[in-house]
């Protein structure tokens, strides 16, 4: 909804502009970055542990190598990870099974960091709709993932866009509060001022199946992301699942992937 | 608790002895304007033989005043009237109506005290009243001359932003301000998401904000009091006035239903940019416009009883084809008995209702959704003034609201919210005197007893809170005087917004078991000096106010879907200081003022930064306005009006970090950073072709300036590492005309 009223708040205001600024940025603290995924993939899964950096950094993001990372599971199994350099840490036997809760634990410069994560039941993915609406002259596309949410309530669905095999960076979250044991036939909430689609681009889209905490962390970077009138929230550090300080999330979840093809 | 209560009640009742002094006589009656038959308000009436002894005509223009038998003489004065001496011989009570005539060339005045050194004589603490006419020939967006907008000018009240009605006073959010049109309260005084007041100036009469140190009869909100009264219409003769401006038009009818007794007001107004935006087939599917109309007429039934209707309604639509649509739209409706029940009581009843509600509906090819969310008001209001001596004005009387709240629900093919709605009784009783102690010093002191009942039964609960109101005024010299003030006020319904810049979709909610009503106390302190024969007036105030029980949101909450707003709600506390100056010229071919505003406003919330104090969003350190009308012969005008503030207290990102391949923004504080200061120059040219007509021309944002409306970050195109800081601007050169009749 931002959108179209931003939109219409520019068409009225006829002079409506946007420019670069050069801002003044307070000091950042370098926090410790824990990415940590467990899927109903096959393994090996990976933790990657790296740290952030100012704002106006252009450089890369520093790995962090020397850290003691374990993955268990409440079946009783316990993987320590194998350290492959640049940050990167590998599982050697766990496996990703649904409705297992999953433990991460990260010791580094005699810190401990510890994530939980559930992963949910498995919710098959049928197809992705391709919707076509006409606004102010112009062929918008909607994208709907259909597929059909459980009878049960606390569904949470995250989708990760590849358009043109770019990865598109925002966040997308449904969930079953207010649809609950439906076909899903929500749009994804694009924000069209970074991302336009057309005719001929190649969607690729996966869905996730994840936790309440994994829902709300995506859901909270999707509200900052929308901001102006009709949205938004005060920007913050979305809230993780993870002690201690760190930054990033563990998430355990399902996978799948379709994709589609915007015709005409 | 209740032992203050006692100790207060005998303060009271120690006061009113006064109204047992030696038997006298009353002179009252009406003061009304000698060519519309308007009641003028705030009309002086002072015994020129005894000058220090005087009343003021209230709301309705009704005073009374009470004296020892004799021969008097009744001055009555007006800024902008002509100055009428009365005499009386009092030996029975006396009943004095009269008409005033206005001075046309003293209008160019523009904020105007009603009299001359009125900031000097009432004990009245950070208030400000605005006639319509006089805001009308100041500089506005698209031409439309706008009341909201003006009072954003004046020092302690911020706008919330380029393209945005909703204000700050002293620190307070923008929910924090109750808006009252003939006694209604609006819920949602913007038009356009913003651009535009309810208010079409056409109908209003006058409005006066009250910062805070609100009289005992005025409650309910913590900051301020927006009293917006709508003209009467003209008793004498037929008028037909209206404007035709560039993007709305407006017509008004006004007349008399009994010659000299009664009348009635017509106003409507109408935006038209949609009609010549679906001239273009790109826009044919945009709905985009507001109305509304006000309406209001008065009957009097006898010398002694008048009876007033005032109704208001206006909607605004916004919709792109059959994807999106919204609209949304305050009613309210006063019906108004008022009544002399003796000479030296006024009574006014009023039964109000009001209604808000807005509804906004995506509709796909398979599906649909719609959002509702509605408020509804019955409210009886009873109010009388004792007007008991020369010395004494007493107020007292009741309040009692019956609030229907819906919150935001979510309906469509395959939706199931299972929120229903509350409903909740605001009360109150108030009791006040205005102590004119010695020609030197006035005192007002009142006590508001406010209590709210949630009424569901399986809620059921009462909150009750006591709110003193006390302001002073010694006057130093004839030129000088210090005021010292302090307010409790309360606030039982609360505004549920995390949007930036307000949207009409922010719903209102009541107390609840978890919502407790919040609590402001206020202290300020005032000096103001008049320089030069009354031609400059300069008025400063401190104030230093701190806010319990205020309203902050959990992460990642979206107000709109959430089933349960009360859990994610966090609480917390606010305090906010500030200094204000205040210098205007009355007098000239120049009129116009200066205001400045240093202040800072912080919160202190539950579970946001870490429980300590930062920065509220509407924190501004500096606040200017300066405001210029300069007669360039009689019928050229030219206004102008600068602004200068700093920029709202946001947070930036301070650093980043990729997570699964995204880059994601560290954030520190919240609040610590600043948007760009926002600055602007309007000016404005009238041209008054004869009595009937006039022209006027206007250019907003003269210098072009790029104003921030808002700052994202976004990675930058050819550089992916680099992050870019966007700012988006509104508004940059606006020109504007519009063509006034009146017949």
């Amino acid at each position: 909804m931002k959108n179209i009223i931003t939109a219409i708040l520019i068409t009225l205001a006829l002079s409506g502009c946007e420019k670069v600024l050069d801002l003044k940025y307070k000091d950042n603290k370098s926090s410790l970055i824990i990415e940590g995924n467990i899927t109903n993939e096959s393994g090996p899964y990976f933790v990657k542990l790296s740290r952030s950096v100012k704002l106006t950094s252009t450089g890369d993001y520093p790995a962090v190598d020397g850290a003691l990372v374990i993955i268990s599971d409440d079946a009783g199994n316990t993987d320590t990870l194998m350290a492959k350099g640049n940050g990167i840490y590998q599982t050697n036997t766990i496996n990703g099974i649904e409705n297992r809760t999953y433990t991460l634990v990260v010791r580094v410069d005699n810190e401990v960091y510890t994530a939980h994560s559930t992963m949910p039941a498995f919710v098959p993915f049928d197809s992705i709709k391709v919707e076509t609406i006409k606004v102010v002259g112009d062929t918008q596309y909607n994208l709907i993932p259909v597929y059909t949410d459980p009878v049960y309530k606390g569904n949470n669905y995250r989708f990760v866009l590849t358009v043109n095999d770019k990865l598109i960076n925002q966040h997308f979250v449904q969930q079953d509060d207010v649809r609950n044991g439906v076909v899903n036939t929500s749009r994804l909430e694009i924000n069209d001022d970074d991302l336009e689609l057309k005719k001929g681009d190649t969607i690729s889209m996966e869905m996730q199946c994840v936790d309440d905490s994994v829902a709300l962390y995506y859901k909270t970077l999707a509200l900052i992301g929308d901001s102006g009138p009709g949205g938004g929230t005060t920007p913050n550090n979305p809230r993780n699942n993870i002690s201690n300080g760190a930054l990033g999330l563990f998430s355990a979840h399902t996978s799948v992937y379709k994709g589609v093809k915007i015709l005409f | 608790m209740y032992n203050k209560t006692i100790a207060i009640s005998l303060f009271f009742l120690c006061s009113s002895t006064l109204l047992l002094a030696q038997s006298k006589f009353t002179v009252s009656g009406t003061v009304k304007q000698q060519s519309s038959g308007e009641s003028l308000i705030g009309v002086n009436v002072v015994v020129a033989e005894k000058p220090t002894l005087g009343v003021t005509t209230n709301e309705y223009g009704f005073f009374s005043i009470s004296l020892p038998k004799g021969h008097y003489t009744f001055r009555f004065s007006y800024v902008g009237y002509r100055q009428e001496l009365v005499p009386v011989n009092l030996d029975k009570d006396v009943r004095l109506n009269l008409n005033m005539n206005d001075e046309s060339k003293l209008q160019e005045v523009v904020v105007k005290a009603r009299k001359e050194n009125d900031n000097l004589t009432t004990a009245t603490m950070g208030t400000e009243v605005l006639n319509i006419k006089d805001a009308a020939k100041l500089p506005v967006v698209f031409g439309e001359k706008d009341l909201v907008k003006t009072i954003q000018l004046m020092p302690g009240v911020k706008s919330n932003g380029e393209g945005s009605n909703g204000f700050s006073v002293r620190g307070g959010a923008t929910d924090q301000n109750l808006i009252l049109l003939d006694e209604a309260p609006v819920y949602n005084a913007s038009h356009l998401l913003g651009i535009f007041s309810t208010f079409n100036s056409d109908a209003i009469k006058d409005a006066t904000i009250i910062k805070g140190n609100n009289p005992a009869q005025f409650g309910g909100r913590l900051s301020s009091v927006l009293d917006v009264k709508m003209k009467e219409g003209n008793n004498k003769d037929y008028h037909v006035s209206g404007g035709l401006g560039l993007i709305s038009s407006r017509l008004t009818i006004e007349g008399p239903v009994q010659k000299d007794k009664s009348s009635f007001i017509i106003s409507g107004r109408r935006t038209y940019a949609d009609l010549f935006a679906k001239i273009s087939p790109d826009f044919k599917d945009i709905q985009l416009y507001f109305y509304d109309l006000n309406v209001k007429a008065n009957l009097a039934v006898n010398d002694r009883n008048k009876l007033y209707f005032s109704g208001y309604f206006g909607k605004d639509v916004l919709g792109v084809s059959k994807t999106f649509g919204s609209k949304w739209g305050n009613a309210t409706g006063t019906l108004r008995w008022n009544s002399v029940l003796s000479s030296k009581l006024f009574s006014n009843t009023s039964f109000i209702y009001s209604n808000y509600d807005f509804n906004v509906s995506f509709k796909s090819d398979n599906s649909e959704t719609n959002f509702n969310s509605n408020i509804k008001d019955l409210n009886l209001k009873q109010d009388f003034t004792l007007y008991a001596n020369a010395r004494n004005t007493m107020r007292f009387g009741f309040n009692v609201i019956h609030h229907t709240i819906a919150p935001t629900t979510a309906g469509g093919t395959d939706i199931i919210t299972g929120k229903k709605s509350r409903k909740g009784l605001e009360n109150a009783l108030y009791l006040s005197n205005s102590y004119k102690a010695s020609d030197k010093f006035v005192i007002d002191y009142g006590l508001r007893f406010s209590f709210y009942h949630l009424l569901d039964a399986d809620t059921a609960k009462t909150y009750a809170n006591l709110e003193p109101r006390l302001s002073m005024n010694y006057r130093l010299s004839n030129t000088a005087s210090i005021k010292m003030g302090y307010a409790r006020n309360t606030q039982n319904l609360h505004l549920m917004s995390n949007s930036t810049g307000g949207s009409p979709t922010d719903q209102w909610i009541g107390n609840s078991r978890i919502i407790q009503p919040e609590v402001a106390d206020q202290v300020s302190l005032g000096f103001s000096k008049n320089l030069k024969n009354n031609a400059y007036e300069l008025s400063t105030e401190v104030y230093y106010k701190t806010m319990q029980h205020q309203i902050d949101y959990k992460d990642g909450v979206d107000l709109n879907t959430v089933a349960d707003v009360e859990k994610v709600l966090l609480f917390g506390k606010g305090r906010a200081y500030g200094l204000e100056i205040l210098l205007k010229k009355k007098k000239g071919l120049l009129t116009g003022w200066i205001g400045y505003t240093l202040s800072k406003t912080e919160r202190k919330i539950d579970g946001i930064n870490d429980n300590s104090w930062y920065n509220a969003k509407q924190d501004r350190t500096h606040d200017l306005s300066v405001v210029g009308i300069y007669t360039l012969s009689p019928r050229w005008t030219v206004s102008g009006t600068f602004i200068y503030t700093t920029g709202n207290a946001v947070t930036f990102p301070t650093g980043k970090y990729v997570l699964n391949d995204m880059v994601i923004y560290q954030y520190g504080s919240r609040n610590a950073d600043r948007m760009p200061a926002t600055h602007r120059l309007d000016i404005s040219f009238t041209y008054e072709r004869t009595k009937h007509s006039s022209w006027s021309f206007g250019l907003y944002n003269v210098y072009g300036r790029r104003n921030p409306y808002s700052i994202t970050f976004k990675e930058n195109k050819d550089n992916p590492k680099k992050i870019d800081a966007v700012q988006t601007s509104l508004f940059q050169w606006i020109p504007s005309v519009t063509y006034n009749f009146n017949f």
